[in-house]
């Protein structure tokens, strides 16, 4: 019996609206929205060097965005993000699972999931999101002394997603799941991935390059391509059966 | 035979006392040097600081030097987070760090000597505790107390500070703040904090040590000198970012001093620090417990 995910009851939602990134004279997002309600999936598409890392890195205030606004809806309450601290953004209960995953490797699987505990509201549920992590992901209690740095990739992947969840999260965003893992690993990431939002109604934001896989799990979702929204697919469906993704991205 | 036995055992003893408190020693620069990355090689002179204060205290009110050092120990966390507060805003944040903090050190290094010298002048001092001159005998072991004392406090400290760094939420954190800091940040902790908080715990240490060496040996400002280069010999022995590593350096070094002391004449002690360091980097840079 896996233990309740507790509190995602109460709205928990993102907006992003028309933001502008750059890295120097580079322009990397141009104009881009979107948004995240309660309880969805969202998954945003493209292939590499198209802006997805920028966009997940501007809502964790690792880059700034030179215009535009991202507002969260915790539990309720607004917040501006724009001018906080990624530190301040994660306290606030939104987590981000990296691209590379960026585990400690020479801290074992314990340390790291604890570690994930870190946020203050995180500690008081420490105990039962431990435990629901193992259950989750058994294959974690089995090497929890093990270093980090020395498991496989797909069991890195299931780590990072492991300690994410440690933070409690209102919000999670997720950015490629799939790098650097075989085929059949990237279908049973995605796989955990569903299961967690089928059962606990997580809000998800996540990052893919790969279009089949991501489809799988998604509600609805955005293409983005050169930094700009390329389409958006109120629904799986719309996704599924539109012309340009069958064509270049699903080869259909 | 029989002398050589009793000479044999007496030279371990006094090698793992020594041992114990070469840890009170390096267990700072443990923290700073191999769980920060930051080369405080002016740790020898905070120590040093530490012993005056002892010693000052000692004299002028009668108060167990140990005691002194304790009762310090949040002077010494918030002159150690206040020293790295500056080393992070000159050097670290614009990623000048590697040689320019080096000098940085070596300058506070030398200002800590040079305020001594002028304060205290060069005279050793030294403090006066019921331990210091009794020796414990058990058969033809030698136990003496000025030296068993502070080998005690050296491994209740290590212990106290390993206990704090995996058991804590903090402590945790500082022991991954050098290995990613942005995946430190997703967790919602500061790097910059989380080694403010490290570097004032890393000095801190200073001031038991400071009182542990007084202790064992009367002082004046530059002895502080004659420890840099074993305290990272030991570090590196023992391997960077591990605290049971440097516990296990520290005794390995005292022991080979003592040893070296006993059966070759002590003025050839300092050159096994140098010795250890060279062989540890040739045959296992790593250490003996190193990440």
């Amino acid at each position: 019996m896996i233990p309740r995910w507790k509190g995602l009851t109460l709205a928990n939602s993102l907006t992003i609206e028309k933001i502008d990134a750059a890295y120097g004279a580079v322009r990397v997002l141009e104009n881009v929205s979107l948004n995240v309600n309660t309880g969805e999936t969202v998954v945003l598409l493209g292939t590499n060097g198209n802006g997805k890392s920028t966009l997940m890195k501007c809502v964790m205030g690792i880059v700034r965005p030179r215009a535009g606004r991202i507002v969260v809806e915790i539990d309720g309450e607004r917040h501006d993000l724009i001018g906080r601290s990624t530190e301040q953004i994660v306290d606030l209960g939104i987590a981000l699972v990296p691209e590379g995953r960026r585990l400690f490797p020479r801290l074992s699987v314990e340390e790291n999931l604890l570690l994930g505990a870190f946020r203050r509201k995180a500690r008081t549920a420490l105990r039962a999101n431990l435990d629901f992590c193992f259950e989750c992901f058994p294959r974690l209690a089995e090497r929890r002394a093990q270093l980090a740095g020395s498991m496989s990739g797909g069991e890195q992947q299931m780590l990072a997603l492991a300690r994410a969840l440690m933070l409690s999260p209102r919000i999670l965003l997720i950015d490629e799941p799939s790098v650097g893992l075989a085929p059949v690993l990237v279908s049973r990431t995605i796989d955990k991935i569903k299961e967690l939002k089928d059962q606990y109604k997580l809000t998800v934001l996540m990052a893919e390059q790969n279009f089949p896989q991501a489809l799988r799990i998604a509600d609805r979702g955005y293409v983005i391509v050169h930094g700009q929204i390329a389409f958006e697919g109120r629904s799986a469906d719309e996704l599924n059966n539109n012309e340009l993704i069958r064509k270049f991205y699903l080869g259909l | 035979m029989e002398l050589s036995f009793d000479l044999l055992i007496n030279a371990v003893i006094a090698g793992i006392l020594l041992g114990g408190f070469y840890t009170a020693v390096t267990l700072g620069v443990s923290i700073s040097f191999g769980i920060l990355d930051i080369v405080n090689i002016a740790h020898p002179a905070f120590i040093i600081l530490g012993s005056y204060i002892a010693y000052i205290v000692n004299t002028r009110l009668g108060i167990d030097p140990i005691a002194v050092s304790i009762l310090m120990l949040p002077v010494f966390y918030l002159l150690g987070a206040g020293v790295y507060q500056v080393y992070y805003e000159s050097f670290e944040r614009r990623g000048q760090e590697s040689l320019r903090g080096l000098s940085f050190f070596f300058g506070l290094l030398f200002v800590t000597e040079v305020m001594l010298i002028l304060v205290f002048g060069v005279d050793y001092r030294y403090v006066e505790a019921p331990y210091i001159g009794p020796s414990w005998r058990l058969g033809v072991m030698d136990f003496p107390l000025r030296m068993l004392v502070p080998c005690i406090a050296a491994l209740t400290l290590f212990a106290a500070l390993e206990l704090y760094l995996s058991y804590t939420f903090i402590g945790r954190a500082i022991k991954a703040v050098a290995q990613d800091q942005l995946a430190l940040r997703l967790m919602g902790a500061s790097p910059v904090r989380i080694k403010r908080i490290a570097f004032g715990i890393s000095i801190a240490t200073a001031s038991v040590a400071g009182a542990l060496l007084i202790i064992i040996q009367p002082v004046e400002p530059s002895v502080g000198r004659e420890y840099i280069g074993r305290v990272f010999a030991i570090c590196v022995l023992g391997g960077l970012g591990s605290l049971p590593g440097t516990v296990i350096g520290a005794m390995l070094l005292g022991i080979l001093e003592s040893f070296t002391a006993t059966f070759y004449g002590p003025s050839w002690a300092p050159a096994v620090a140098f010795g250890v360091l060279l062989l540890t980097l040739a045959f296992r840079p790593a250490g003996l417990l190193g990440r």
